[in-house]
């Protein structure tokens, strides 16, 4: 009995860090997308550059959405070299697209000057008709689409490499990788 | 230069901190006075150069010093000088620099009051109030640097979070709080103190009760400035949402509150140590999860700051601190068994046990809600959010069941009641509350929680004016003053009890209020076109026009506002406007609030069509609000007329002449 208290201890301490614990590494704005396995939203937009672009130019390649702002400090700024080096390693295997999130055209070209225009194409999206289409919660949020048009994988907050490969391996033709 | 002196400023009160900690140690060993001396000289330098630290943080955020990184991402060249100095506390490397400042304040006035007093006790408290202060010294050397600097230096920065900005309160409200969460750390270093000593008596019972109170003062008016902060910004109608933050902030008051309570117990008819205790350690971790929680955007809420790496940090820093002190309470726990006086079932020492119990068991709901989302994460990787609703179902009958306690307990005598006292003290209340509700009932109030909330308000005044009159009269009849010379002596020479007793009547004024505004709130959404009108309650509302312009403090910043004439029982023009900041994805509400004694006119912008300059705006009248904040302000009031040091003369005598427990249910609390 006299050594059963100092079990006390343990039994209040380990529960209480390992669910504090389990925390990290998770981020709570993190929700699974239900677009997963389903056919990406169409859309026909205006790019920074002032050309068209839709959906429907794309099809047959598959290809990575990526929503961000120049608001959006560190994250956006932080996975913005793992785009542009996705975009210069697939070039035309894989088409690169970023999304302005609720930010303003001079704004975005700015920060392009400022940390590096890998050269892949911006939607201007005004209304933000193609975030609500997608579900974003919050820049940066990446969608990874195949070359059937599916919605194959989304992440949630900034890019790395890793996580890059991991789900463009998803949706590349087997053979290019 | 000024961003190096900062950063010079925390390493120096880091290496301060240290040496003070093991100075106390050391004197704990009883190495003597001196090194006594000497680390409360550190602990007090050590509040010195966390006010260097902070200065030099305000005079960069002043002087848009971009170089600092903290402040390239808080500021910009238009941030207004008021909010560029409340900045401090705006992001996770200030407000923990702003927290030395204040944990160390709070160091060295506990040091330095007690600097003669309970030798035995005041090394080991020292020793555990360093190890606190260093931990926060050692985030901003490590993880969290504030002084972090960038290069290239920006031009611009990105600007403080817009809602900060927004309303003064943000100068209020967080410093509040911390001095609340700082200051849980003085009585844990006391319980600690306590335990390695062997000296978990009546004595440290009084200096733990006081030194818990200070604190729970500011905890209190934290939380309810937080709320008034959050019903005049966030534009919702409402001031309480159990957000996880929100949630963090009422954990640990709601064990400070139940360690007030059986303190009193354990004061007067001994036993309860360990209970105590436990409650005074539970107190101080419970500020650490808030924390913790807070900082480390584990959990989703409108106050996460961004993920940091502080995180694992903080984790560190709870599991050191329960490990610790549990460990210290096992090792004690032989000796804290038993030693109360028997009681009988109804008496005040069961009122306040039950009170424990229902505070217990309220900390305990909170805590599963706002940890259950982690909990269904690990097990089951699905993500859920606890909300409003719930937290109301579990948490609104147990605080009925605490507020009919606190209307019975404190006339409640100790030991055993009798039926004749029962009788005499709450026939006339209990009369009383049931002919108030009948008359509500006639008047038409059929809401089952509202009239209850209101039956029991009415019972639990009039016990508290019964006491009061009681004691008075007793009074003034014994030393033949009159009524209200005697009122007045016998409330400010039993400053505990009667100071008591004003927290209680601004609990109710606060129950009462939140009970009727959540019941009898009216809100509708409206789209009008200028020059229609609408109408909620006893009001029409006109919409007069819709102007965007920049604002004219930060040009940077774009209003969107419409400007409306209201009549009814107010009348007169108010703007309700929809703001624009550059760093911000959502539009920031700034709600038109129009208070009065009865009720609220509330007025939020939800949209708006520049063409044609309709608007679609939320209305709500919200009655009584304004009486959660007078309670909250006669919740602070009171306690600190309840813990107002009594002249020293006095004090003397007081001390010498203990009352008699004859006298104990008038005199003394």
């Amino acid at each position: 009995m006299r050594a059963l208290r100092w079990l006390l201890v343990p039994l209040i301490v380990v529960p209480v860090a390992l669910l504090l614990l389990s925390g990290f590494g998770r981020d709570p704005r993190e929700i699974a997308s239900p677009l997963i396995g389903r056919p990406a939203p169409e859309w026909s937009l205006t790019t920074l550059d002032g050309e068209t672009l839709a959906a429907d130019d794309l099809a047959g390649r598959p290809y990575v959405v990526n929503f961000w702002a120049s608001w959006c400090i560190p994250a956006c700024v932080d996975e913005h070299p793992v785009l542009a080096a996705a975009h210069e390693r697939y070039g035309d295997a894989v088409a690169v697209i970023g999304v302005l999130y609720q930010d303003a055209e001079a704004d975005a070209e700015a920060f392009l000057r400022r940390h590096g225009d890998a050269g892949y194409r911006h939607l201007v999206d005004e209304r933000g008709g193609l975030a609500i289409d997608y579900g974003v919660t919050g820049p940066p949020e990446t969608f990874f689409v195949d070359a059937g048009g599916i919605v194959r994988g989304k992440v949630f907050g900034p890019m790395t490499d890793a996580i890059m490969s991991e789900h463009l391996a998803a949706i590349l033709p087997a053979g290019s990788r | 230069m000024i961003p190096t002196i900062g950063h010079a400023a925390i390493l120096i009160g880091l290496a301060l901190t240290a040496y003070a900690g093991v100075a106390f140690v050391l004197a704990a060993r009883g190495s003597g006075d001196r090194l006594m001396a000497s680390g409360r000289r550190a602990v007090i330098s050590s509040f010195v150069a966390a006010l260097v630290g902070c200065a030099a943080m305000v005079i960069s955020l002043l002087a848009h010093d971009f170089s600092v990184l903290y402040v390239a991402e808080n500021n910009a060249t238009t941030t207004p000088p008021f909010i560029s100095a409340i900045s401090l506390w705006a992001a996770l490397e200030g407000s923990i620099l702003f927290w030395a400042l204040l944990a160390t304040g709070w160091t060295s006035v506990v040091l330095w009051r007690n600097r003669d007093r309970h030798r035995a006790l005041m090394p080991w408290v020292g020793a555990t109030l360093a190890a606190v202060n260093l931990f926060f010294f050692a985030v901003m050397t490590w993880p969290g640097n504030p002084f972090t600097l960038t290069a290239p230096v920006a031009a611009e920065g990105i600007g403080p979070n817009a809602l900060l900005q927004n309303h003064p309160f943000m100068a209020l409200h967080p410093p509040l709080l911390y001095l609340g969460y700082t200051g849980m750390a003085v009585p844990f270093a006391f319980g600690v103190a306590a335990l390695a000593t062997r000296r978990l008596d009546e004595e440290w019972l009084r200096i733990v009760r006081r030194w818990t109170l200070v604190p729970w003062i500011f905890l209190t008016l934290g939380i309810t400035a937080g709320a008034w902060w959050s019903y005049e910004v966030l534009g919702w109608g409402g001031y309480w949402a159990w957000d996880p933050v929100e949630n963090a902030a009422l954990l640990p008051w709601l064990t400070a509150t139940a360690f007030v309570h059986s303190a009193m117990v354990a004061e007067r008819r001994g036993g309860l140590r360990i209970w105590t205790v436990a409650l005074v350690i539970f107190t101080f971790t419970l500020t650490l999860v808030g924390t913790f929680l807070t900082r480390s955007g584990v959990v989703a809420s409108v106050h996460s700051f961004t993920q940091s790496s502080i995180g694992p940090w903080f984790l560190g820093a709870i599991v050191l601190a329960l490990t610790g002190s549990l460990t210290l309470l096992v090792w004690r726990l032989p000796e804290l068994i038993g030693g109360g006086r028997p009681s009988g079932l109804v008496s005040r020492e069961s009122a306040f046990l039950l009170n424990n119990v229902l505070f217990l068991g309220l900390t305990f709901a909170v805590l599963f809600g706002t940890l259950l989302p982690l909990l269904v994460a690990v097990v089951s990787g699905d993500t859920i959010s606890v909300g409003a609703p719930w937290y109301t179902a579990v948490a609104v009958p147990i605080f009925v069941a605490l507020l009919f306690l606190m209307g019975i307990g404190p006339a409640l005598p100790w030991g055993t009641a009798s039926w004749t006292t029962i009788r005499e003290r709450f026939a006339l209340p209990v009369i009383l509350a049931v002919v108030v509700v009948g008359a509500a009932l006639a008047l038409g109030l059929r809401e089952i929680g509202s009239l209850g909330i209101l039956g029991l308000a009415v019972m639990v005044a009039a016990i508290m004016v019964h006491e009061v009159v009681r004691g008075a009269d007793a009074r003034a009849r014994g030393r033949g003053e009159d009524p209200l010379t005697a009122a007045w002596r016998l409330t400010t020479r039993n400053r505990r009890r009667y100071g008591g007793y004003a927290v209680h009547t601004g609990v109710l004024v606060m129950a009462v209020a939140v009970a009727v505004s959540s019941g009898l709130a009216s809100d509708v959404t409206v789209t009008v076109e200028p020059g229609e009108t609408a109408r909620i309650g006893a009001y029409e509302i006109r919409h007069d026009r819709l102007v965007v312009e920049p604002l004219a403090a930060d040009a940077r910043v774009i209003e969107t506002r419409a400007e409306i004439t209201y009549s009814g029982p107010q009348s007169g023009t108010l703007r309700t406007a929809l703001r624009d900041y550059p760093n911000s994805a959502a539009a920031i509400a700034t709600p038109a609030v129009r208070t009065s004694l009865g009720e609220d006119l509330y007025v939020t912008l939800l949209a708006s069509d520049p063409d044609s300059g309709a608007v679609t705006l939320h209305l709500f009248v919200n009655p009584l609000v304004v009486w959660i904040w007078i309670g909250g302000a006669i919740v602070g009031i009171g306690s600190a007329f309840a813990i107002w040091p009594e002249p020293k003369a006095r004090r003397v005598t007081v001390e010498q002449a203990q009352p008699a427990p004859a006298t104990a249910s008038v005199e003394g609390a």
